[in-house]
């Protein structure tokens, strides 16, 4: 069975061990209680035995054997005990008690009495025998003398001596046991007013726990636990952060919406009307652009998921990327192109890979005016060691300005000047999946003048 | 009445200022904080609606540029940051309303004419001149009962004129009101606004009375 309290688990690791000391205990008590009422039944049985023989005598032939009232009378000791006696000679002879009493095997021969145990007429019995010589006999007879007894005294001194001794040692195991618990609730006082502090806190409240008030035992737990709530208080304020500024970019657009569907309400002119409509369907696609940008961004954020670890052939994706973007090119009239001088192979997450060369090629047939160019490239060491896999995108547009270079990365800028389309995620979305690959990014001029931007990740 | 919207959403602050035109409003549109210092500083403006994230300069920084030249005229902030801090350090920073898009236009207007309203202390929405009068609720003249119909320069000249009702206005002041920055401001065109306005309103209790070398003045007649 499976305890799950603390305070059970140590009890019944305290209580039993000692249970089962108790009892091996009570056990050899009552052998040494056994023992002690022995001895002392056989001493009475002895001062028995001696006391008769002592008494039987040979006068002028005739054995005279009356057996001492104090012979028996040492045996009350008020548990109506009875006791049964037989007095014989060596050849045999009974010569008073009673004659069917159980004799010692083999007889006694020396003159110390010895003790044996035995049954007769439905009585267990504990008896003594001794061999004796006889008073006044001149030719070394000697009388047998035997003396049993019932148990019932035995019993009760085994009893009296035991019971004692048994009832300390179940106060022992009690105390112990009360001891224990309230041993534990102090040692575990510390632990439930940590609880308490945990479970008390506000829903919000993330700071971390004090640890002096625990047991150095506890402090690592305290420890662990102060690490996981700061780093869900980090995801958190992330999280936050990220919704923050999401929400910030919905509503310039969403401000840009209601302006068109206000216009288009009031103007009176159909073609006003047209022109407001149709720059309203633009605005609600763009928003619903922006929010899926918005959500791989939310993906590609470090620690919002977990990355798969793959293998990634970038002239395969940038292929499916290509395909993908085709229609836009023709819309566009934009010379769209793949080159791939040699395979190359990294590790990372393919989606988001494929996620951040759809925003490289948007970006690049977007801001690329009708008519030019976009060419990716594949180049890496074709799986030779320490290789790198590079994929880069040139266009013939605009370019960035260099002093706009290093901020084109940060979150939802945008290069002055540019039109409007853009979110200004793309970019931020690349980084981030190229950081998370391990690899590096650069903007750069292209060939035809426009911007290129090359992506170095980690061969395989 | 001539406005100034400096906005960096290029499309947003070309609707907003088609709407705006259609309230017979002077509009001018800026992209970036600089050219609006600029602007501000050479043109005179009755109103300004100022996005904060502004390339190159700031909405903040504009501002305090703004009040540290002790130019009084009202400001609208109209910014993404919805935030309780962003008002209250925009409003602290001199600005005479704050408004977070996205934004009902209705709200963005009724806002407007508080802020005119209370710039020129006229608690009234109607002004008037003799039998002329102007809503500055709906932005329209009536003339007696009749409404008036006015070209929209037309209407920017009489706004000028009927505000400053039995003062003179000069020509430079008018040309300030009523051309834009990518207007060419010829003050002859305004001779002929005047012309065709005391057209309009002849056979009125009210008057355009010329001061040679000195401007306009719109004066009710008895």
């Amino acid at each position: 069975m499976r305890i799950d309290s603390l305070r059970l688990q140590l009890l019944r690791w305290l209580l039993l061990p000692l249970a089962g000391l108790v009892a091996v205990n009570v056990f050899t008590s009552w052998r040494q209680a056994s023992a002690t009422a022995d001895l002392v039944t056989d001493r009475t049985l002895d001062a028995s035995v001696r006391a008769i023989a002592e008494d039987v005598r040979i006068d002028r032939g005739v054995i005279d054997a009356i057996v001492p009232p104090v012979a028996l009378e040492m045996f009350d000791t008020g548990h109506r005990d009875r006791v049964f006696y037989r007095v014989d000679t060596a050849a045999g002879r009974l010569l008073t008690g009673y004659p069917d009493l159980p004799l010692p095997e083999p007889p006694p021969k020396a003159s110390a009495p010895v003790h044996f145990t035995g049954s007769y007429r439905g009585n267990d019995l504990r008896l003594a025998a001794l061999s004796y010589p006889l008073v006044g006999a001149t030719d070394g007879e000697r009388v047998t003398v035997v003396v049993g007894v019932t148990l019932a005294g035995h019993a009760a001194m085994v009893r009296e001596l035991w019971v004692g001794n048994f009832g300390q040692q179940l106060i022992l195991l009690v105390a112990a046991g009360v001891l224990v618990i309230i041993g534990l609730g102090r040692g575990l006082a510390p632990l439930m007013r940590l609880r308490e502090a945990v479970m008390e806190k506000g829903r919000d409240d993330l700071s971390p726990l004090p640890d002096h008030a625990v047991q150095s035992e506890l402090r690592p737990l305290v420890a662990a636990l102060n690490t996981y709530m700061g780093r869900v208080a980090g995801q958190m304020a992330a999280q936050r952060r990220f919704v923050a500024n999401a929400a910030h970019q919905l509503r310039t657009p969403l401000a840009l919406l209601s302006t068109q569907v206000a216009f288009a309400r009031r103007t009176g002119e159909a073609a006003e009307r047209a022109e407001a409509l149709a720059g309203a369907e633009e605005s609600t696609r763009r928003l619903a652009r922006l929010a899926s940008q918005l959500l791989t961004l939310s993906r590609a954020e470090p620690g919002s998921r977990r990355p798969r670890d793959e293998d990634i052939d970038l002239a395969q994706s940038a292929r499916q990327v290509l395909e993908g973007l085709a229609h836009l090119a023709v819309e566009r009239d934009i010379d769209l192109g793949l080159d791939v001088n040699a395979a190359a192979v990294t590790r990372g997450d393919g989606a988001m890979m494929r996620e951040a060369v759809v925003n490289l090629v948007e970006n690049a047939l977007r801001y690329t005016p009708k008519g030019g160019t976009v060419t990716v490239t594949v180049d890496g060491g074709a799986g030779e060691a320490g290789s790198e896999a590079v994929l880069v995108v040139e266009d013939s547009g605009p370019g960035i300005p260099l002093e706009e270079r290093d901020k084109v990365f940060e979150r939802f800028y945008r290069v002055l000047g540019t039109p409007g389309e853009g979110s200004g995620i793309g970019l931020s979305i690349v980084r981030e999946v190229v950081d998370g690959a391990g690899g590096t990014l650069v903007l750069g001029t292209a060939a035809a003048g426009g911007l290129r931007v090359e992506m170095r990740l980690p061969g395989v | 009445m001539r406005l100034l919207l400096v906005e960096d959403n290029h499309e947003l602050a070309d609707w907003l200022a088609k709407i705006l035109r259609r309230d017979n409003f002077v509009v001018d549109v800026l992209n970036d904080g600089e050219a609006a210092d600029q602007a501000l500083s050479l043109e005179t403006y009755d109103l300004v609606i100022l996005d904060l994230g502004l390339p190159r300069m700031g909405g903040m920084q504009l501002l305090k540029r703004l009040r540290s030249r002790a130019n009084a005229v009202p400001v609208i902030i109209l910014t993404a940051n919805a935030s309780l801090d962003g008002r209250v350090a925009g409003l602290d920073e001199g600005a005479d309303d704050y408004l977070a898009k996205p934004f009902d236009i209705a709200e963005l207007e009724a806002r407007i004419r508080v802020q005119l309203r209370r710039s020129a202390r006229r608690p009234d929405p109607v002004i008037t001149c003799g039998t002329l009068a102007f809503d500055t609720n709906t932005r329209l003249f009536r003339l007696g009962p009749e409404p008036l119909a006015l070209t929209p320069r037309e209407h920017a000249v009489l706004e000028a004129l009927l505000i400053k009702a039995g003062q003179t206005v000069s020509k430079a002041q008018l040309s300030q009101s009523i051309f834009g920055l990518d207007d060419l401001a010829d003050p002859s065109a305004i001779e002929i606004y005047v012309h065709r306005l005391r057209k309009k309103l002849e056979g009125s209790d009210v008057r355009i009375v010329t001061l040679r070398g000195l401007g306009y003045l719109l004066q009710h007649a008895h």
